[in-house]
């Protein structure tokens, strides 16, 4: 940082459109693709949709509501934000849990994004509808070359610093005020062809087919819950981050949670019945993740009529749905770090994208460390993150404070008291739970104990460095200064 | 294979429930983002809280009165008052009487 004047002006969105595909492109992410709709035809199809539209209003329109406002309310990063609620010490710290995690699940997202981005660029080349194409093999042969996934790596992480370079309003939203649409309209062209396809109802019926039964049986509502968390996002400083950019009249509870919770999950649906339309009309099973993605669509481009460009409309999309949830991941770390750091913009995304390259390193060549970290950080330290915001606000700030300076400030709903309750006890329990399931269901593995590495190790970690640099930058001595906010006890 | 009525409504439920809903929200924050932007080209500032939010805020700052945030309050609900009292466009639905009772804090 040249100076410290040099960061009084922060960036604004430019446009309402640019703040609300932000949260879109933000959230809508690989598990919308190749998770969503396999989950949702494996436990009940209609039961399913029933059991998640109603977790999305129960915790995650209010969660994303309060994120948002937290960061409008601040005008900071993660760390800020925290040091705004809690006042100077250590417990900003748990801010730094936050930024570290962010930083995890982008070491490893960004190999990701890289098989994307190679199956878009194969889609391109008509590769996939070539005569003689082996879907397996061809996966095989890429999951094999190391080299080429660091390459890839390599490719994403510059592209990702290339956007960030620009900032906020040049580079992040004009990405996706553009990439957003593009997305969508590339899923929309594909459910097209994909329903006028012979036998593509199968495909329909196993997806939206209602087996009311499992809404009696618990691992759908497990399963709701998770895809109702995970998929939208909740907790991870990235609505937090995005809502800092807001404007002076901007509205929040609309934007940032309705809006946000039920689009991105709305691109879910979507994929849904982009996807498996296609993969029943030529008679194959349904598949979740990387074997949905690049072996069965891959088979299925062959198969029908104008199938190159099917393949081209589906990877370009995934990969801008990646790619959009990267940058702004990037961006929790990069508006928080020029913020707490004497590092201007541009060096702090030149470091952090070189971090995030560098300790991706060993999930952009092993797909195994890879699936172990999606493990462990998606159970364990995706939870803590959740927690560490919303208990903050819930139990530190307090919701109803929260909920009458910023939540329903400028809004374009008005969010009653029912708000205070989900944010405060509904949740934190949950997370919990979901904390506690996952360490039952994979007790005594290398997952468990990574994950308890993880909730026991980051707290310390970021308690030890903001007591340290707090203090230090007091003039090496004094107590803490009380909080500006106590209690929370409304 | 014909779809049944079941999957049928499923289908148009869930689209409505989602697409519908993302719809509708989208449509409605950006007409209230036109809104705005009008407002404020014919005036610098505008109300910021509903009847019922700026009613739901004065309550609690009378109740809490030695909050450490009730002063971040109290400016937030006087700004309010200001522009509903110096400007003659208002974003929420004001009627005149309730403008005319609202006083400073």
């Amino acid at each position: 940082m040249t100076s410290n004047d040099a960061k009084t002006a922060r960036a604004e969105w430019g446009t309402r459109f640019g703040f609300l595909m932000a949260m879109i492109g933000a959230m809508v992410g690989a598990g919308n693709i190749w998770r969503f709709p396999y989950v949702m035809g494996e436990n009940g199809g209609g039961a399913f949709v029933l059991a998640f539209l109603s977790l999305l209003f129960v915790l995650a329109v209010p969660g994303l509501m309060a994120e948002v406002a937290l960061g409008r309310y601040s005008q900071k990063g993660v760390i800020g934000a925290f040091r705004e609620v809690l006042g100077p010490g250590g417990l900003v710290g748990f801010g730094v849990v936050v930024l570290l995690v962010n930083v995890a699940l982008m070491s490893y997202y960004s190999p990701l994004i890289g098989w994307t981005l190679y199956y878009a660029v194969h889609s391109m080349l008509f590769s996939f509808t070539a005569s003689g194409f082996e879907p397996a093999t061809f996966m095989n042969d890429f999951f094999a070359n190391s080299a080429l996934m660091i390459g890839l790596h390599t490719v994403v992480m510059g592209s990702i610093a290339a956007v960030l370079l620009l900032g906020i309003r040049r580079g992040v939203e004009r990405l996706v005020v553009y990439a957003v649409p593009a997305l969508v309209i590339s899923l929309v062209i594909m459910t097209i062809r994909g329903l006028t396809l012979d036998g593509a109802a199968e495909g329909i019926a196993f997806t939206f087919g209602i087996q009311w039964e499992y809404l009696t049986y618990s691992d759908t509502w497990i399963a709701a819950l998770g895809q109702a968390l995970f998929s939208t996002g909740l907790g991870w400083g990235i609505a937090l981050t995005v809502g800092s950019y807001l404007r002076e009249y901007d509205d929040v509870p609309l934007g940032g949670g309705v809006f946000t919770a039920i689009g991105e999950s709305s691109i879910g649906i979507l994929a849904a019945l982009a996807i498996f339309p296609v993969v029943f009309a030529v008679g194959l099973e349904p598949d979740a993740g990387a074997g949905l993605a690049f072996v069965s669509l891959v088979q299925v481009f062959p198969e029908i009529p104008l199938g190159g460009i099917v393949a081209i409309l589906f990877f370009v999309g995934f990969f801008l749905a990646t790619f959009t949830s990267g940058v702004i991941i990037t961006e929790v770390g990069v508006t928080t770090l020029a913020e707490e750091t004497r590092l201007s913009r541009n060096q702090t995304v030149l470091g952090l994208c070189g971090t995030i390259w560098l300790i991706g390193l060993p999930s952009a060549y092993s797909v195994d460390t890879l699936d172990y970290l999606d493990f462990v950080f998606g159970n364990w330290g995706l939870p803590l993150a959740t927690l560490a915001i919303i208990g903050v606000i819930g139990w530190v700030m307090g919701p109803e404070r929260l909920r009458l300076l910023a939540v329903n400030r400028n809004a374009g709903i008005f969010v009653g008291r029912w708000w205070n309750p989900v944010i405060k006890f509904v949740v934190p329990a949950v997370m919990l739970f979901i904390m506690g399931y996952s360490a039952y269901d994979s007790f005594g593995t290398p997952e468990m104990y990574g994950g308890v590495a993880v909730v026991v190790a980051l707290p310390i970690i970021g308690y030890v460095v903001m007591s340290v640099t707090e203090q230090r930058e007091r003039g090496g001595g004094g107590q803490s200064e009380p909080a500006d906010v106590t209690g929370g006890d409304d | 294979m014909a779809l049944t009525a079941e999957v049928v409504g499923m289908l148009a439920f869930t689209l409505l429930a989602f697409w519908g809903v993302a719809s509708w929200a989208l449509v409605r924050t950006m007409r209230q983002e036109s809104r705005k932007v009008e407002i404020l080209e014919h005036q610098d500032r505008m109300d910021t809280y509903s009847p019922r939010a700026l009613e739901q805020l004065r309550e609690w700052i009378e109740a809490n009165p030695n909050d450490p945030l009730v002063d971040r309050a109290r400016e937030q609900y006087n700004e309010c008052v200001d522009a509903l009292e110096e400007t003659d466009r208002q974003f929420y639905d004001w009627s005149d009487d309730e403008i005319r009772s609202l006083e400073r804090l």
